[in-house]
């Protein structure tokens, strides 16, 4: 379905005039539809962290995620697979209410959004946010960019504020490619205007009908030495009940 | 000077973007080296942890010595369709020994099977660690606590939540998109204790029978409380509460309460020991409610008000004070994880990375608010992909009868290693 509306907004674009261009709001939900399926699904992601040249951690997570048919937003469940010491530790996402279960202790425990996963992935860039959910695009203007394989790709530069509390950047610039809706990179601010970090999504394959970005390079606003990479790969179109996604089910989440 | 000023405001930021292009390039070159391959799950976590270390005896002012070597399993498959198995087991040599064990100290933690019987209906039977309770420093909602710590090898409270052994139990668990309801059943399995090193030690966990209801509605994301009603043999019915709220990004406040009518804890202590006591059973609340703060560089501070209305206040713990009452009642609240007073407060922080990469640092301050005694704990963990090395330093403070003053070490020193295999 997500890939139907895909194919009818790029023929729009090129049989309409001018005047019918796309709203920014519309090249943004465009470019979530190529990211996220728009139906349940499941997907291993690999999260590699580098400073200063050096590679310094490694994690494996399983993600398992849905929309909401409210708010449209994702839920999701992520699971460490790896490193060995956190296995099987449990975090409920859904919107900004956040829950870790620890398997050992058996503890269920509340997190603020701030308390984060992994370096410099934060829980808004591990879990899958459908972007047009949270952010009013404000303008889309076309230029050149580069892309995460330095290739040069006309693009739109689609300015965004937040536009929900479950927001977890103030502004966000991302450059979306003009012919496809390809995110091709974006920079995240604070309120202040200062950068926070930048991602490029690059290494395009196609997964579950239609290609999809399958990595993401996140590179520190302040220390552009600190990178993390994030690879996604098993993507699946898989059942994830509502039971799921609750405190009360942690404790039975067992997928395999 | 308008055309500088204006070749300025050009070039500057024509530069920054120039900067950060290549900043990105160099990030970018970086992550084509990313070779790493997804880790499979697994259903084993097993690791073994040597400690060596020591204490400076109260009654001496002596280091004593002490090593420990531990052996930690965790076991948990779906072997079919609906059917789920977890074993967990943690196996502790001390040299000294810790008196009443000979040698050895082995813990099954959990053994039981899970059948799930429908999609959204689950049973469980075996030895579980049933734990409730929102709060870190103190649950007064985990009613499977008593007795159920064999080993204690650290105090940091998430190692005792860890490290103990659960209840041979039967559990029901409804769930729906709006909730859960649990109901269980622990029976009463056996009355006399064993220090025996590879004893299951029934009579610590299952030595009466208790049953715990509890129900926990989702109103919203954000809003979902447990209640809990909790009966055991000899004790009237308790009630309990756990709530949660978002403030904002960084903050969670919590409120976990327990109540019901009971004795006060002295009065339980003498009828235990089968002396004359006073019949003072009325409604007690216990309560744990704090906040905990999280900073933009992963620090986490948590703030913890306690209050247990079955302990005593200042004058009635004065009172007994180096009675002979005063050591079995000590010996008997270590046994629950209860504090012989009414009032603690409560200090944990944690850091993530600190300072160095892989560093974490943890603190506690424990501190009596009726006797000002005071339990203080230090911890500096540095992790590896397969390994972890910590040091841990403790200080129990205080006047000589009082809660933390009175414990038989002044400090306690470790070094402590552990490797996942």
């Amino acid at each position: 379905m997500r890939f139907l509306k895909l194919c009818l907004i790029s023929l729009a674009l090129s049989v309409l005039p001018a005047q019918a261009a796309p709203t920014p709001q519309e090249i943004l939900a465009a470019s979530d539809a190529v990211r996220n399926p728009d139906y349940p699904f499941g997907l291993t992601n690999t999260l590699v962290e580098y400073k200063n040249g050096q590679q310094t951690d490694t994690s494996t997570l399983g993600i398992y995620s849905k929309a909401d048919p409210s708010s449209g937003q994702f839920r999701s469940l992520i699971r460490y697979i790896a490193p060995l010491r956190d296995a099987n530790k449990l975090i409920l996402y859904s919107g900004r209410d956040l829950w870790f279960y620890d398997p050992s202790s058996k503890a269920s425990i509340r997190m603020s959004p701030q308390q984060r996963l992994l370096g410099q992935a934060s829980n808004g860039d591990v879990v899958t946010v459908n972007l047009a959910k949270d952010y009013q695009a404000t303008s889309a203007t076309e230029e050149d960019t580069q892309d995460g394989d330095r290739q040069t790709r006309h693009c739109y530069k689609v300015a965004m504020q937040a536009g929900t509390a479950d927001a977890t950047y103030h502004h966000i610039d991302m450059w979306i490619e003009v012919s496809t809706f390809h995110p091709v990179k974006a920079r995240f601010y604070a309120d202040s205007s200062k950068l926070l970090k930048s991602a490029y999504y690059r290494k395009y394959e196609k997964q579950l009908g239609i290609e999809r970005p399958t990595e993401t390079v996140i590179i520190d606003g302040l220390d552009p030495k600190w990178v993390t990479v994030m690879r996604y790969s098993d993507l699946v179109k898989r059942d994830v009940p509502d039971l799921w996604l609750q405190r009360e089910y942690l404790p039975r989440f067992k997928p395999e | 000077m308008k055309r500088l000023l204006l070749c300025i405001a050009l070039v500057i930021p024509a530069r920054w973007v120039l900067a950060q292009e290549d900043s990105d390039l160099q990030a970018l070159q970086l992550a084509d080296q990313f070779s790493a391959q997804p880790a499979a799950p697994s259903n084993w976590r097993a690791f073994i942890e040597g400690s060596v270390g020591g204490a400076v005896l109260r009654s001496t002012d002596t280091f004593q010595a002490e090593q420990r070597a531990s052996l930690d399993v965790r076991y948990d498959d779906t072997f079919a369709p609906g059917w789920r198995a977890v074993f967990s087991d943690r196996l502790d040599a001390y040299n000294p020994a810790q008196k009443p064990f000979e040698t050895a100290i082995n813990t099954i933690r959990e053994s039981y099977l899970s059948w799930q019987a429908q999609t959204d209906l689950l049973f469980d039977l075996g030895r579980i660690n049933e734990r409730n309770g929102v709060a870190l420093g103190y649950n007064p909602t985990d009613y499977f606590k008593n007795n159920a710590v064999r080993s204690a090898v650290s105090v940091d409270p998430n190692s005792l939540k860890e490290n103990r052994q659960g209840s041979v139990m039967l559990r029901a668990q409804k769930l729906s998109d709006n909730g859960s309801v649990t109901l269980l059943y622990s029976p009463r399995l056996e009355q006399t204790p064993s220090y025996a090193d590879f004893n299951p030690d029934l009579a610590a966990t299952n030595s009466n029978n208790r049953w715990l209801l509890s129900y926990s509605p989702k109103f919203s994301n954000e809003f979902n409380p447990k209640l809990l009603i909790f009966k055991a043999d000899q004790m009237p019915t308790q009630f309990g509460l756990n709530l949660t709220n978002l403030v904002n990004d960084a903050m969670v406040v919590y409120l976990e309460w327990s109540g019901g009518r009971q004795l006060s804890q002295l009065a339980q202590a003498e009828q235990l020991l089968a002396m004359p006591y006073q019949n003072d059973e009325a409604f007690r609340n216990r309560i744990s409610t704090g906040l905990t703060y999280t900073t933009e560089n992963k620090l986490s501070l948590t703030a913890e008000l306690e209050y247990n209305g079955a302990g005593l206040d200042q004058q009635p713990w004065n009172a007994i004070a180096g009675s002979p009452l005063y050591g079995r009642y000590r010996y008997w609240l270590q046994d629950i994880q209860e504090s012989p007073t009414k009032r603690t407060g409560f200090v944990y922080a944690s850091w993530q990375d600190a300072g160095i990469n892989h560093l974490d640092l943890s603190a506690m301050e424990r501190v009596d608010l009726v006797d000002s005694s005071r339990l203080s704990w230090l911890e500096a963990r540095y992790h590896l992909a397969h390994a972890e090395f910590a040091l841990q330093w403790q200080r129990n403070s205080g006047s000589r009868f009082s809660e933390f003053g009175a414990t038989a070490q002044t400090q306690i020193w470790a070094l402590v290693g552990r490797f996942y295999f």
